[in-house]
């Protein structure tokens, strides 16, 4: 696509793009890949928000062993590293980093960048259960948040300007969803890569310039989606169900492209825009804000309890006729592998095919990992037939 | 219709030769080095047993971690499938399959005809595969093909807590400084092995009857101690290194199965 194509040759130039803007006075304030650092309030600031959240680097990972103990989720040991090394420009930018506290793998996120750098680190908590009170502990943390920017740019947060910056965002996360939805009832207009690829370039690109590209992509898929045929699918369809899926880590996406199955779902706690709700504009922008980013969303693998999160994995599981689901977790991320357990019985008994992958961003991993992905992916096409046939 | 399955693994590469659906021969070799001569090599040496040449191939069936690697592969199926099918095709009656291999251990739930309905496959590393073994044996002074008698031998097997190679020579280690006769060591080490892929396949679950496979399933000491942490008798066929090959060469008409691969005929040497 065209479209993709100018994407991809802006995000080249982005980095320094940013860095003439942070060197005319703009902060730019970069945040953790959980989804609960509302990019609103960043804008209505004046700053500019970067996401720090790349992954599936095996030499992070050895990096990260200089900074972080070895027992915490990869993905998570890997920010630091990073920074250290230098060679990630959008890491090496931030005049704020906020990080919200999801558990006490991502906490290492904010430790670490305290610890070992200068950068101005600020972090609030995020509850895991969803009753008024948690909602009310998050609002707490976002209103704190809201002065530090405020502080940082030296502009106060308007309300005006939240709706503003509402209803842009709304539109971001409004294209992300029809875009994905395309996917239900046909083969992918869009590969799984490729969708992942515009939530990552949600992370870094000028927001004008991203939802000019992202509706031309939307209505290009759209009118090719309108001549396909309805529910006739060439191969499996799976969900992929990760809690990081990093920008830079796309070796599932490589494994199963090398099938005849296709990734037609995907649900990330880390490194997609949490795409499903909008804010309501009818709301207080900061009421809105909370019930959207935190009230609505799925829950995370790690939240205590685990409420409706498995109910409504399978619903999407249903609604994109998913027949297989991959369960991407990190090393030493617990909250997930201990979810995985039980989430595996029962996706088996809901009739899908579950299969387990678990990541050190090794590269002596693919090996196992494909044999995984394409044992789920071949027991659908077995024969019922006797072992014994005729050929 | 002449099949042949081939099943390149980690250590051993193995070739079967199906007739019109009859098991006629087969062949096991060293990978080595160079997987595509292997499974050429091993596969040739299998028609010759049964009368053939390559050129006689109609079907080949790729398995094994290097099954996207054999040029002359027609089809590339995953070792699970293929397990399963072979395992079904030599014992109809079983259920449940545990297969050691080189450097990987799987645990394989199946139905009546062969197909898989679940599996787990051991995480990371080769420990508890016959790779941890090999190397058990050369701390131990001892051969790997003496090892399964050698364990059978013991009244009191050690209690090795490890699985990890590096982590159990450190145990061994100890244990021969305190004089720990060497049957015991071994007979530890085996059930070492055997408590491991249990519990791994607890996930999936045993049903009788259970069948043990792999090139380690050609070790008495591992069979018997999968007996004793099971509490359920253990099947071991004819040749149980074989039952990816085999199986990947029964799998050659089930067209929903497996990545397809344009064979080239230059790939063929006769």
């Amino acid at each position: 696509m065209e479209a993709m194509k100018r994407l991809n040759t802006h995000l080249r130039e982005r980095p320094v793009e940013l860095l003439k803007l942070k060197k005319s006075g703009t902060k730019i304030v970069g945040y953790a890949a959980g989804g609960f650092a509302p990019l609103e309030m960043i804008y209505a600031a004046g700053a500019v928000p970067v996401c720090l959240g790349m992954g599936g680097d095996p030499e992070s990972v050895t990096e990260a062993m200089s900074y972080t103990p070895l027992f915490l989720c990869t993905y998570c040991r890997s920010q630091i590293a990073y920074y250290k090394l230098g060679e990630a420009p959008y890491y090496q930018l931030p005049d704020l980093f906020v990080v919200p506290i999801v558990d006490a793998n991502n906490k290492l996120i904010a430790d670490s960048f305290c610890y070992y750098t200068d950068v101005n680190v600020f972090r609030f908590g995020v509850p895991h259960d969803k009753r008024p009170l948690d909602a009310d502990y998050y609002k707490y943390g976002l209103t704190n948040l809201k002065k530090k920017l405020e502080e940082l740019t030296g502009n106060v947060i308007t309300d005006e300007n939240l709706k503003k910056e509402i209803e842009l965002e709304n539109r971001r996360r409004s294209l992300l969803k029809a875009i994905s939805y395309l996917r239900v009832g046909a083969d992918p207009v869009i590969s799984s890569k490729d969708y992942v690829a515009l939530h990552h370039a949600a992370f870094y690109a000028d927001r004008d310039v991203y939802l000019e590209i992202l509706q031309e992509i939307y209505d290009e898929l759209q009118a090719k989606r309108a001549k396909m045929a309805e529910k006739k699918y060439s191969g499996p369809r799976i969900m992929l169900v990760a809690n990081t899926l990093a920008h830079g880590d796309v070796r599932i996406h490589e494994i199963v492209e090398a099938t005849s199955a296709e990734i037609v779902y995907e649900e990330a706690a880390e490194g997609m825009v949490p795409y499903l709700n909008n804010v309501d504009p009818g709301l207080d922008p900061l009421d809105g804000i909370v019930d959207c980013y935190f009230t609505k969303r799925i829950r995370n693998p790690w939240d205590r309890p685990w409420g409706d999160r498995f109910d409504r994995l399978l619903e999407k599981a249903k609604e994109f006729d998913c027949e297989v689901v991959i369960w991407y977790q990190t090393l030493y991320r617990d909250g997930a592998d201990l979810q995985s357990w039980t989430y595996g019985k029962k996706f088996k008994e809901a009739g899908l095919n579950f299969v387990k992958i678990e990541t050190n961003y090794n590269a002596a991993e693919k090996g196992p990992m494909r044999t995984r992905i394409e044992t789920a992916i071949e027991m659908l096409g077995q024969d019922e037939r006797e072992a014994a046939a005729t050929l | 219709m002449l099949v042949a399955g081939v099943d390149v693994g980690a250590a051993t590469a193995k070739t079967a030769i199906v007739k019109d659906g009859e098991f006629i021969a087969y062949s096991v070799m060293p990978t080595g080095d160079i997987v595509t001569k292997a499974a050429e090599d091993v596969t040739v040496e299998a028609l010759k047993k049964a009368g053939y040449t390559l050129k006689d191939l109609d079907y080949v069936v790729s398995t094994g971690y290097a099954r996207h690697h054999v040029k002359f592969t027609d089809k590339a199926v995953t070792e699970i499938i293929c397990h399963a099918r072979g395992a079904n095709y030599m014992m109809p009656q079983v259920r449940t399959i545990i297969d050691i291999g080189g450097q990987d251990s799987k645990v394989i739930h199946v139905n009546e005809v062969g197909r898989v309905v679940d599996f787990v496959m051991n995480d990371k590393c080769a420990a508890g595969t016959g790779r941890f073994l090999e190397v058990m044996a050369q701390v131990l002074n001892t051969t790997i093909d003496q090892m399964g008698a050698l364990s059978l031998t013991s009244k009191a097997p050690s209690d090795i807590t490890s699985t990890c190679t590096i982590f159990a020579e450190t145990e061994l280690i100890s244990l021969r400084a305190e004089m720990t006769p060497r049957v015991d060591m071994i007979a530890g080490l085996h059930r070492a092995v055997a408590r491991r892929v249990v519990l791994m396949g607890q996930v999936v679950g045993y049903r009788d009857q259970v069948a043990f496979t792999g090139g380690v399933a050609m070790n008495q000491g591992v069979k018997f101690f999968l007996e004793e942490t099971l509490k359920m008798p253990v099947v071991v066929p004819e040749q149980p290194q074989i039952m990816g090959a085999l199986g990947a060469a029964l799998l050659a008409t089930e067209t929903r199965v497996g990545k397809i691969y344009e064979r080239s005929q230059a790939a063929l040497k006769g």
